[in-house]
């Protein structure tokens, strides 16, 4: 009796021991996860990162269009490849600062080349001038800075742009059959630069037929101006009975501000858009029809350019000043078919 | 070989160790657990410190600016120092930014600003060389400059702390979670780690209290009773328990000699009294036979006595012998039967008998004696020489001639005993018989005579059954009986 008593107990006590060790190993294990729990916190705080040799600055008449953000990716993935970084200066801070406050950080925080899209200001010329004397620098994209001592010029062609606008504005008489047409081109009073040049080009494409083009100022200046301006001008032509068969766009939010326009007015089949840019809006406008054709910017030529200057500017000191990237021309031909980020191919 | 160590140590000892083993885990694990939680503490404080960083940054900068303007409005000395002082403190600050081109929005931020923060010092410092020199155009030209890269960095700073309060108020948020689930976590290693000690606790208190336990229970066992049936408790350690486990055992086998000593005290005492019982029946027996067979001794006394005295008035010697033989012989029977005497005593009481008998049968029967006198203080129980010469004169002799019947009593010494013989030449004892009474087999009646059964009866009681007795016999040739008496149970 006594014996088995004992053996009892001896049982007990070996399980509660087993028990204790298992609590032991238990308690182990858990201090050893809580210590990498601990650990873990901090690494919360630190987020990858990688570290680039060279910073360019890109610096756009509008940041906030889409034509600004398209070129503005492609500059920054084809940088990455080629181990530069593009940052877009006065981006992200709480204040907007003009152009040439833009231009004036780039230069103050010392970046290694500047992306700009140009204009013919004495005060854009200056700023070059004052970056070339920083040993940054400058090249002008879309649009040149043609007094300034800028570095090199990546051009779109616009002379190219106006002849194509011309070649489309004809092939619509010949679509319509009627012997006139009439079109309006909306400027932004921005860039003097570009949209001129395509103007200019329009009209001596347009020289001495039956295509009358009349040109409206657009007023970009704050964001919501553009679509107001463009409704304030359709219901002025509309009261003077006097729409416009074509309304040539010369930028992203112009384009997309008429398309707006005229579905409101109920203006579609009346009139069409020439447009600029590859939006989604503007490609869907083009299935419906209300868009009859509209011209997409070569971004990653503009891109490859840009980079390529700068980095062997860097390098060697030496390149060439002038480059021209091409325009890719979408009607219900090929909208179908066209995919906005696979035109690196193409270009 | 610890566990024996920890059994063999002492109680107050053992329960020191077990609350200092499980106090000392629950401390480990708190120590530990405090530490790493004041490690996650100091990160969650850390989370907002480059705010703070960043917003000393932008102190220094407006004082640099204030003295900056100062000096250039009023070429103050004080302006100065706090320009130079402010610098001096901004190239410490600056060292906390990163200057390297990253793709982390802040990171490349702190860079544009510790690039501009640079250009401007660079500017600053060339107003103040020109307000030395004095050169108006171009200190305003440098400080408009310099005025401009302080809104620049004013706005950056503003940016990156927004951006970096969003991100730290992130990790905060993140930490803080984290945190609860290190406390939840550390009140689980916390319970785990309590559960442990107390079984622990169980375990150790157990091992010191389960003997004490056993040994209670023995103590319940043997106080109901019959402690002969309880055994001794196992020792496992060599602590108090133990010490008293063991004296409880040593206690527990002297309880249980001790018993032992009396039981077999008791039945010595009542073998002694079962003896003695039987001695006085014996003794009562063959006296009941002497006042059967013969008058009673004190009257018998008196009558002998008065024939004596009228047989010595009348002269007749002879007649006086004889009858004071007889009345010694019957005055030995009444005093002497409850008692031992000396060999000498019963010699006497032979020899009365024998003169007795030669009177009655006139000289036929012839008595010798052959006695180691140096014997005859020997004690020995009284009456058991003359019944066994009645024996041999009544049963040896009887069928002799008249003269020819003789009978020896023989006293001597042999091997450290007292041997005292009768014998006679009668016609001897058949071998029948002299068996049986041996083996006590023949009751009185058929034996010869009162004498021997009796006398053999109370000499094995008295001399505890050992072989005293002895009976031999031919056929015609005589019985030899034989007692013989240790000397050292004689009280000589």
């Amino acid at each position: 009796m006594e014996k088995m008593r004992v053996s009892r107990n001896r049982i007990m006590v070996t399980i509660l021991a087993g028990i204790v060790l298992v609590l032991f190993f238990a308690t182990v294990a858990g201090l050893i996860y809580y210590r990498g729990m601990i650990r873990s916190l901090g690494k919360v705080q630190e987020e990858a990162s990688v570290v680039y040799p060279r910073l360019y600055a890109y610096i756009a008449e509008d940041p906030d269009s889409q034509l600004s953000k398209r070129i503005y990716k492609e500059i920054t993935e084809y940088a990455q490849e080629n181990g530069c970084y593009v940052e877009m200066t006065g981006q992200n801070l709480t204040k907007t600062y003009s152009k040439a406050d833009r231009i004036n950080i780039a230069i103050s925080s010392k970046v290694d080349g500047i992306i700009l899209e140009g204009d013919n200001s004495e005060e854009t010329s200056a700023l070059c001038k004052k970056a070339m004397d920083n040993g940054i620098p400058v090249v002008t994209v879309m649009s040149d800075c043609e007094e300034s001592s800028r570095t090199s010029f990546v051009n779109l062609n616009n002379v190219d742009l106006g002849k194509e606008y011309g070649r489309q504005l004809a092939k619509l008489r010949g679509e319509k059959g009627t012997i006139s047409l009439k079109a309006v081109i909306l400027l932004d009073n921005d860039t003097k630069n570009s949209d001129d040049t395509v103007y200019r080009s329009i009209m001596a494409y347009l020289n001495g037929s039956t295509i009358s083009l009349s040109s409206y100022t657009v007023d970009t200046s704050t964001p919501f101006a553009t679509e107001e301006n463009i409704m304030k001008k359709l219901d002025e032509l509309d009261r003077q009975n006097n729409i416009p068969d074509v309304i040539i766009c010369l930028n992203d939010r112009t384009t997309e501000s008429t398309i707006q326009c005229i579905v409101e007015k109920n203006l579609v089949g009346k009139t069409t858009v020439l447009g600029y840019y590859d939006s989604e809006p503007i490609l869907k406008s083009i299935e419906k029809g209300s868009v009859y054709a509209t011209f997409a910017v070569e971004a990653n030529t503009i891109a490859k350019q840009c980079i390529n200057t700068l980095n062997e500017y860097n390098d060697t000191g030496n390149v060439s000043n002038y480059m021209t990237a091409g325009f890719i021309k979408i009607d219900k031909t090929n909208v179908a078919t066209y995919d906005p980020e696979g035109d690196r191919n193409e270009g | 070989m610890k566990a024996s160590f920890f059994a063999n140590m002492k109680i107050s000892r053992k329960l020191v160790a077990v609350f200092l083993a499980t106090s000392l885990i629950a401390m480990g694990v708190n120590i530990f657990i405090y530490f790493n939680l004041n490690q996650a503490l100091d990160k969650i404080n850390s989370v907002f410190a480059s705010n703070i960083s960043l917003n000393e940054l932008s102190d220094t900068l407006n004082k640099i600016h204030t003295g900056l303007t100062g000096y250039l409005e009023t070429k103050g000395t004080d302006d100065l120092e706090l320009y130079y002082a402010s610098e001096q403190r901004m190239h410490m600050q600056m060292r906390s930014l990163n200057s390297s081109v990253s793709d982390n929005g802040v990171r490349l931020a702190e860079r544009d600003m510790y690039n501009m923060l640079e250009t401007y010092l660079k500017t600053a410092d060339e107003a103040v060389l020109a307000k030395r020199g004095r050169n108006i155009d171009e200190y305003i030209e440098k400080y408009n400059e310099c005025s401009r890269i302080k809104d620049y960095l004013n706005t950056y700073i503003y940016s990156v702390n927004n951006e970096q309060f969003k991100t730290n108020s992130e990790n905060y948020m993140a930490l803080i979670n984290s945190l609860r689930y290190t406390e939840i976590m550390s009140v689980l290693i916390f319970a785990v780690a309590s559960v442990m000690n107390v079984l622990l606790i169980i375990i150790l208190t157990s091992t010191i209290t389960r003997p004490l336990t056993r040994l209670s229970a023995k103590a319940d066992e043997i106080s109901q009773g019959s402690p002969e049936n309880v055994e001794p408790l196992e020792v496992y350690s060599e602590d108090e328990v133990g010490k008293v486990t063991r004296a409880f055992n040593e206690m527990l086998a002297s309880i249980k000699d001790y018993i032992a000593r009396i039981r077999t005290q008791l039945i010595t005492q009542s073998e002694m009294k079962e003896k003695n019982l039987l001695m006085e029946t014996h003794l009562k027996d063959a006296q009941l036979k002497y006042l059967q067979s013969q008058i009673n001794p004190h009257f018998l006394f008196n009558t002998l006595n008065a024939g004596a005295q009228l047989a010595m008035m009348e002269g007749a010697d002879r007649t006086v012998e004889y009858i004071r033989n007889m009345a010694d012989f019957f005055r030995y029977n009444v005093k002497k039967s409850s008692e031992t005497v000396k060999l000498s005593e019963e010699i006497e009481l032979v020899d009365s008998y024998m003169y007795i008998l030669n009177v009655r049968y006139a000289g036929e029967i012839l008595f010798e004696k052959d006695i180691d006198e140096s014997l005859l203080g020997v004690m020995v129980p009284s009456m058991i020489i003359q019944p066994l010469v009645e024996n041999s004169i009544k049963y040896g002799i009887k069928d002799l001639e008249p003269g020819e019947g003789k009978v020896t009593l023989s006293v001597y010494r042999e091997d450290k005993m007292c041997c005292i013989r009768v014998s006679d030449n009668g016609i001897g004892t058949d071998e029948e018989i002299i068996e049986k009474i041996m083996n006590h087999e023949k009751k009185p009646s058929e034996t010869r005579g009162v004498g021997i059964t009796n006398v053999m009866s109370r000499l094995d009681l008295y001399y505890n059954n050992k072989e005293v007795f002895e009976m031999k016999s031919r056929k015609n040739e005589g019985t030899h009986v034989t007692i013989k008496i240790p000397l050292e149970d004689a009280n000589v």
